[in-house]
């Protein structure tokens, strides 16, 4: 376990470096006045400054080894470059919108990872005719409705004409609350924060905030995840090792759930895998819809206004994002399967 | 299975026959669109006529049967010479990210060895970077516009079916048919062409046909997150785009510009539905242990 | 033999309702197996062995399978009439059974040790540690070395041979009274095959169980089995001791497997030992469901189904024409 897990740890720095040299081979399309921009980490530095000169300095005419050589030591001590549409450096813009995207994310993730398995696992027990049909029909029509018409039309109806679920993360009383003295900021998880501050109106208002963007950012994948532990089990229930089980005694209920679950579980993994990216997409419109200042929204943002080092430094972050959530991923399957775990 | 079997069964399929008869009815509006609605300036057809200047949405009336957009665009237009534009988008991403795909994947899975690993490497790099930001990084270098968006969502649309393709080849490499093939001499590319594409091409089919509807949903994302089409270009994420500043209605009616969100949406679901529907049909016949 | 019999199959039928149409896999088969005895199943692919042993752990799949007809009398008990529930009690524990195809039989994700613990937990009333000790005595009793290892070892570590006698070492550990084994060497290398016979035929005497041995194999049924039984398309075609079978067959479609022969270890389901094919299940011939391939078949044979009757002391045919076999094998002069 422990070697496998090293051994997937060794891959990562040739995929961050290949990550790194493919954002950098993006950048260098950019001229060099534009590029000017990356290294500045102040626009106090621009006053009074001849730009010709200023390019030269940097070396933004050298050849592109060097130039990446530089880059990615300063990319390697956390100096991305100052953000204009932040009005800050680009990694502190990112640390400060990282609580946002997180709690949607997780709150998105996990009910559906769990959820999405149970109703899978049930459909494929009982499996009947009819709620086959539906759950099929609705995993199509999820898959083609975009998420930002999805969006728009929860707002629409939930904001709009029932009042139920308001966007951005906190009604303006429980941000005022929230950024007063009295109230500690742990983790900037304002469901977290609430519960530890023992302030439940915060509880329920962030809650209130998150149900629609959870809602349009997930639903898909429930139907997804739904069908493919369906069918994953549908499969599993036919093999062999199914049938010794049963010709042990073993209950009907303890074949499915201990027997079948766990080696059905293995391609659903897979399919979580493509979830989470999926995900990290879908933060960018959720985000920008329902006014959540995370880093999707930040992201899109930057890229309305040409705000190229948060971009690239944006793209830089959700590849490490995903690096480790596909090292999450490789771990969940050593833990399923011995036969990964001991190759 | 033999293809005329595959096809006789995808016309049976009920499911599929629906995605069928969506996807002419879409051929049809774009074929006809000169004619469904004449543009008034014939060398620019793709440009949405303005109704007049006003800001507000006008609803559905029998002069614009859709109703008019923010800033006046005439919806219907847009719907209809937006559909060009889908198809044209669709095609020409899926078309050429297909083909990038099915090269590489072929030549890994073929050659295999230090090329295969160093392939796979890079298609791994392509794939650690979330699809729909690296599009928004790529467009926004490369400056607004649908070409640039092409470009963009081809540049991280290959992997896919070069991971597939990959697959299929190794699997099938190992069949005696292809070691048949290379025993008696014959040349590398034939056989690569000849046995090994012509059987690997269904699950590639269902795959593209898939990622048709998922192309066309990112790319009229980037149109309405503005780094699209440009305005007024006829793009049904442009017209949605348009409806942002209206979502909450007005005068006590939330739903009063319903219009502006459920048309284009409408449209862009339709769309994409009909590819996933044959897809969907598809992976049915050829696989029915996957239903 | 006037011992008590141990399970007594009497007119069983299962079929298997499917959308093309109803597959008599099993039509009217009686035998009966006493304690102690191995008693072998022989017969082609499809001709509805499997089926009958899955009947008689009531392990057939429903729908589509479902025993239309007779009784499966296990020390006397009708094993039709139990539900599910009694069913569990006697499955593992009085009844067990062994499978073709020994790597896809174990679950890859659970060690052998907590599989075999599994079925001890179910069925004896004993603590984890103990059910473990009683796994690592089993694995010893069928010849796994290092069995303290190998406990806690997962299916994928071991060989084909090794995962068989895992699959046996389960199998006994609650000491059943019957083990059906289907096809248990088929799918392993000769030398590990006839390892495993081996092994088979030492617990037997060790446990004092009784054995159903249902093979395609000619060859593994004269070297394990008292008592054989040979199927064609759903039915007992001929029934005998061993040493009758082979020595002097009665039903042409035996006489056949054995006469085009050279060794008994011929293997049915490659090498094609009788013209024809198996006919189809789901539009079998009339009458004598083997007359499409006999060449003895008459007008007789083409309209009635012959029952299976004794035409020597223990010895039972299904066939209207045994004068016509004799006649042939004094012939050919041998038998």
């Amino acid at each position: 376990m422990i070697s496998y897990i090293v051994r997937r740890l060794l891959i990562l720095p040739i995929i961050l470096i290949g990550v790194t040299l493919l954002v950098f081979s993006m950048i260098m399309m950019l001229g060099p006045y534009e590029r000017l921009s990356t290294y500045i980490k102040d626009p106090a530095e621009l006053k009074n400054v001849d730009v010709d000169v200023l390019v030269t300095k940097l070396g933004l005419n050298d050849p592109w080894y060097e130039q990446y050589g530089r880059w990615i030591s300063g990319v390697a001590r956390g100096d991305m470059g100052w953000s204009e549409s932040a009005g800050s450096t680009v990694t502190q813009a990112f640390l400060s919108r990282f609580p946002a995207t997180a709690e949607l994310g997780l709150l998105a993730l996990l009910p559906v990872v769990v959820g999405g398995v149970i109703l899978g696992v049930f459909a494929s027990v009982h499996h009947n005719d009819f709620w086959d049909h539906v759950s099929r029909v609705l995993a199509i029509i999820g898959w083609s409705v975009p998420t930002f018409v999805f969006g728009l039309i929860m707002l629409m109806i939930f904001y709009g004409t029932l009042g139920w679920f308001p966007p951005s993360r906190l009604d303006s009383w429980a941000l005022d609350i929230v950024n007063s003295a009295g109230f500690i900021n742990y983790t900037n998880f304002f469901i977290i924060d609430g519960l530890l501050n023992a302030n439940f109106a915060i509880v329920g208002n962030a809650i209130r905030h998150l149900v629609a963007p959870v809602i349009t950012i997930s639903i898909l994948w429930w139907a997804f995840i739904m069908r493919i532990t369906r069918s994953s089990m549908l499969e599993i229930l036919r093999r062999d090792y199914i049938r010794t089980a049963r010709a042990k005694g073993v209950k009907e209920n303890v074949v499915v759930y201990k027997h079948a679950v766990r080696n059905a579980l293995i391609p659903v993994v897979t399919v979580a895998g493509r979830m989470v990216l999926g995900l990290l997409g879908g933060l960018v419109i959720t985000e920008t819809i329902f006014n959540i200042k995370g880093l999707g929204q930040f992201m899109a943002q930057a890229a309305q206004q040409l705000d190229y080092p948060a971009v690239l430094g944006g793209t830089l972050y959700f590849g490490f994002l995903l690096i480790l959530i596909n090292l999450c991923v490789d771990v969940s399957y050593a833990i399923i399967d011995p036969r990964i775990r001991l190759e | 299975m033999e293809w005329q079997e595959v096809v006789i069964r995808l016309f049976k399929n009920k499911i599929s026959l629906i995605g069928l008869i969506l996807i002419i009815f879409f051929g049809v509006i774009a074929i006809g669109a000169p004619w469904i609605a004449p543009p008034s300036d014939p060398s620019e057809p793709y440009m949405v006529p303005r109704a007049g200047w006003g800001f507000e949405p006008q609803p559905p009336s029998s002069e614009h049967i859709f109703g008019t957009a923010e800033g006046q665009y005439d919806i219907f237009y847009g719907i209809i010479w937006g559909t060009r534009t889908a198809f044209r988008i669709g095609f020409i991403i899926v078309g050429i990210s297909s083909f990038i795909g099915i090269l590489v994947g072929t030549l890994a899975g073929y050659y295999g060895g230090w090329f295969d690993e160093v392939v796979m490497r890079i298609t791994d790099i392509f794939m650690a970077i979330p699809f729909l930001i690296a599009a928004i990084v790529m467009t926004t270098i490369l400056g607004q516009g649908l070409r640039n968006v092409m470009i963009a969502l081809i540049t991280f649309g290959w992997m896919n079916s070069a991971r597939l393709m990959r697959s299929q080849v190794l699997s099938i490499k190992e069949e005696e048919f292809v070691i048949a093939a290379d025993a008696l001499g014959a040349g590398d590319f034939r056989i690569i062409f000849k046995h090994v594409i012509l059987n690997t091409i269904f699950p590639l089919v269902i795959e593209a046909s898939m990622r048709m509807g998922s192309m066309v949903i990112t790319a009229s994302t980037l149109s309405f997150l503005g780094i699209g089409a440009p305005e007024g270009y006829a793009d049904w994420g442009q017209m949605i785009s348009f409806a942002r500043n209206w979502i909450l209605g007005g005068e006590g009616n939330a739903i009063k510009y319903w219009f502006t969100v459920v048309i284009p949406g409408g449209a862009i679901t339709l769309f994409c539905l009909s590819w996933n529907l044959i897809g969907d049909a598809f992976r049915d016949i050829l696989d029915p242990k996957l239903q | 033999m006037s011992k008590e019999k141990l399970i007594d199959v009497n007119d069983l039928a299962t079929y298997f309702h499917t959308e093309e149409g109803t597959v008599k896999a099993v039509d009217g088969v009686s035998f009966e197996i006493y304690p102690g005895e191995t008693l072998g199943i022989v017969g082609e692919s499809g001709c509805g062995k499997s089926v009958t042993s899955l009947s008689i752990m009531r392990l057939i799949e429903s729908p589509p399978g479902k025993i239309e007809n007779g009784e499966i009398l296990f020390n006397g008990k009708d094993l039709t009439k139990l539900n599910q529930k009694q069913m569990r009690k006697i499955r593992g524990n009085d009844i067990s059974m062994i499978f073709q195809e020994p790597m896809t039989s174990l679950n890859p994700v659970y060690t052998v040790g907590d599989q075999i613990m599994e079925a001890i937990l179910i069925h004896k009333d004993v603590s984890k540690k103990e059910a473990r000790q009683e796994a690592i005595d089993m694995l010893t009793k069928v010849g796994i070395p290092l069995p303290e290892q190998r406990v806690d070892e997962y299916p994928h570590q071991l060989s084909g041979g090794m995962r068989q006698r895992v699959m046996i070492a389960m199998s006994l550990s609650c000491d059943p009274q019957l083990l059906i084994a289907d096809e248990p060497t088929t799918a392993l290398d000769v030398t590990i095959q006839a390892q495993i016979l081996e092994l088979m035929n030492s617990l037997k005497r060790q446990f004092g169980m009784a054995i159903m041995m249902i093979t395609h194999d000619l060859g593994v049924i004269a070297e394990v089995s008292d008592r054989v039984a040979v199927m064609y398309a759903g039915k007992v075609v001929e029934y005998a001791d061993v040493k009758d079978l082979y020595g002097d067959p009665k039903h042409p479609y035996t006489w056949g497997l054995m006469y085009s022969i050279p060794h008994i270890e011929k293997d049915l389901e490659r090498l094609e030992a009788i013209p024809g094919n198996v006919p189809n299940p789901l539009n079998f011939p009339e009458g004598c469901k083997f007359n499409t391939r006999c060449q003895f078949a008459t007008d007789k044979c083409r309209v009635d189904e012959p029952e299976l009757e004794e035409v020597e002391e223990g010895h039972y045919s299904a066939c209207w024409h045994v004068d016509k076999l004799e006649e042939q094998k004094a012939k050919q002069g041998r038998g």
